[in-house]
């Protein structure tokens, strides 16, 4: 490859680059023991695991766990939650960042543009935590604000115990994911919109193109490389649902809604220490979600030339 | 024929500027809608437990009192709680930066014997991994369990921070790493010298993501930490302190509020557990909202440079 790298071989080659490899080995080491190491420990769902034993050692048991899972009501229960709050998920709050970036562009104060910026990102900074809390009192039944309108426009009106009715899980699920994340995922298509050469905009303009016009033959088309990547990506997230959402917002009288592959995984397997069982169905996500991102990848590429890899 | 024409002109003008009032009244329901429930927060903490329970105070203290942030200070861990939050911020910031930036640093070496193997390596991780479960009994192993390490060592590296990182390194110009070699420079060298000097933006921003993440992230402390109080991060506090109160909610149901305040265990004469919870939240949210508008310029930029390649 480079001026007399083959003649000196490839340990010359390697010894040259002798501090690259000492600036990876951290990182390296990480990885293989905080990523590769649980990966091997997917072993416990084949497993009867004795601590003591550790996990190469215990006992083997052929597929139990799997067919355990697999016929119990719960888990097709659990499983089409989360199929469905994903879907949700990605069919509002997936292009609603696209349409939210296209209108910022939109704004022509730089000062507002900003101000509207810096707020929309606010939410994003806080944690689920807070989120939560935020959101229990304003939907709260004892005078949060929700119920107040309410009952300003309607004094009849009985108050709502939102987070407690499954009727409402979906819709504060979806809302509340909208406004944590709408202006944070915002940001890569602005960066990308602030790319598109002025110039087309400006001709758009004199051929006769509106405002819509505009939006829909020039900013969309330049972006949509963006959109494929960023598609691409949420696929390894087909089945999260958002942990830390859905774990905190849920109630026990919405459970029947609210319980999805990771918030059950949590229970079976920490809190009733059912570590086996709980890693089977943590892999059989695990492999679908990877199953998955591969072949929407495979299928972008063939369609659109954009890939991850 | 051109009159016709302006007054086409003028229409179109017209239908702008209704656009773009639409907009803006869109835009400022947005800005509402992103900082009302903090605004309402910051209110209701700032007024009189008791008061509060009427109801009726949205925009602003109708009984001002800090009693409620005396109360909140006064909570028995609650000093700790933010020590070992600070503590954890900072090394785990200090630590990743480090250890990201000279990951990402080598990652931009093209010529690196074996480097798409080593590339694949980190990715895959992104895209398949072990989950909730081995991660637990790894912890266990390496004896890292309910102890300060686990709050740190799982979240030092981020592939997408890498990634971040990376694409900042490589949009330096090549020509001033090859005449600091010319003139006899190591790679650590131009690592200290060259390449950090230059990489303020990007080093903010993954600061940034790294110090939020560290601060908010509650999990590690309700699920790692288990028999150890006095090692449980503010964020964690704050998880514990909110999940008792839902859970009071959930078996009270019914009956007024008074009287699920009358039963808290965060109850006293000076003020309710909602108010006091409520002065938790902004304590807690206080420092980020402070920090980040500072380093937007920054993460705005961060983020774009690795879009450009996606």
């Amino acid at each position: 490859m480079e001026n007399g790298g083959r003649s000196k071989g490839l340990w010359n080659r390697i010894w040259r680059y002798r501090m690259i490899y000492l600036f990876l080995i951290p990182a390296i080491i990480w990885y293989a023991v905080f990523c590769y190491y649980p990966m091997y420990g997917l072993l416990l769902s084949v497993k009867e695991f004795k601590y003591s034993l550790g996990i190469m050692k215990s006992p083997w048991v052929g597929l139990k766990w799997f067919r355990n899972f697999l016929s119990d009501g719960q888990f097709y229960l659990v499983l089409g939650n989360t199929v469905k709050i994903t879907a949700l998920k990605l069919l509002v709050g997936f292009p609603a960042p696209i349409l939210f970036a296209v209108l910022i562009n939109e704004i022509r104060s730089h000062g507002f543009k900003r101000v509207v910026q810096t707020l929309s990102y606010l939410p994003y900074f806080v944690s689920w935590v807070v989120a939560a809390a935020l959101l229990t009192k304003l939907l709260s039944p004892y005078s949060g604000l929700v119920n107040d309108l309410r009952l300003m426009m309607d004094p009849q009106a009985e108050p709502i115990f939102y987070l407690g009715e499954p009727k409402y899980f979906y819709p504060v699920v979806i809302l509340t994911d909208l406004w944590k994340n709408i202006g944070w995922n915002s940001i890569i298509y602005i960066a990308a919109i602030s790319n598109i050469d002025p110039n087309l905009y400006e001709a758009a303009e004199i051929d006769g193109a509106g405002r819509i016009g505009r939006i829909w033959h020039i900013t969309l088309p330049a972006i949509r490389p963006t959109i494929a990547v960023l598609l691409i990506m949420s696929m390894s997230g087909i089945l999260n649902a958002g942990f830390d959402q859905i774990y905190l917002l849920q109630q026990p009288s919405t459970l029947q809604v609210a319980e999805v592959i990771d918030t059950y995984v949590l229970k079976k397997g920490i809190q009733q220490a059912q570590f086996e069982y709980a890693t089977a169905i943590g892999m059989f996500k695990s492999l679908i979600s990877l199953v998955v991102v591969v072949s929407v990848n495979w299928i972008v590429r063939k369609l659109s030339e954009v890939s991850l890899w | 024929m051109v009159r016709r024409k302006g007054e086409k002109y003028k229409k179109r003008r017209m239908g702008e500027r209704i656009g773009d009032g639409m907009l803006w009244a869109f835009m400022l329901g947005v800005c509402v809608l992103c900082l009302f429930p903090f605004w309402y927060f910051l209110v209701l903490s700032f007024n009189d437990g008791y008061d509060t329970l009427y109801g009726g105070v949205y925009l602003w203290p109708r009984v001002f009192t800090l009693d409620n942030y005396r109360q909140a200070f006064a909570y028995p861990t609650i000093l700790n709680s933010f020590a070992v939050s600070i503590a954890r911020v900072l090394i785990q910031t200090l630590v990743s930066l480090i250890f990201t930036a000279l990951m990402a640093y080598a990652m931009t070496e093209k010529e690196l014997p074996g480097r798409k193997g080593i590339n694949f390596f980190f990715f895959f991780t992104t895209i398949f991994s072990g989950g909730l479960i081995p991660s637990y009994i790894l912890y266990r192993q390496i004896h890292i369990l309910n102890t300060f390490w686990v709050l740190v060592l799982p979240g030092i590296f981020s592939f997408y921070n890498t990634i971040v990182m990376r694409t900042f390194f490589e949009e330096i110009p090549e020509s001033l790493k090859e005449s600091a070699k010319l003139d006899g420079a190591g790679e650590f060298t131009i690592f200290c010298r060259i390449i950090l000097p230059l990489s303020k933006a990007v080093m903010a921003t993954v600061a940034l993501f790294v110090g939020v993440g560290a601060w908010n992230d509650w999990f590690s402390g309700a699920y790692y930490i288990q028999f150890n109080q006095k090692l449980v991060p503010a964020a964690t506090l704050l998880y514990q302190i909110i999940a008792e109160a839902s859970f009071k909610v959930n078996n009270i149901k019914t009956g007024s509020n008074i009287m699920a305040a009358g039963q808290d265990s965060l109850a006293t004469a000076a003020t309710t557990p909602e108010s006091l919870r409520m002065a938790f939240v902004i304590i807690i949210v206080t420092p980020v909202i402070c920090i980040y508008p500072f380093l937007q310029k920054y993460f705005v930029k961060g983020v774009m440079v690795g879009s450009v390649k996606g």
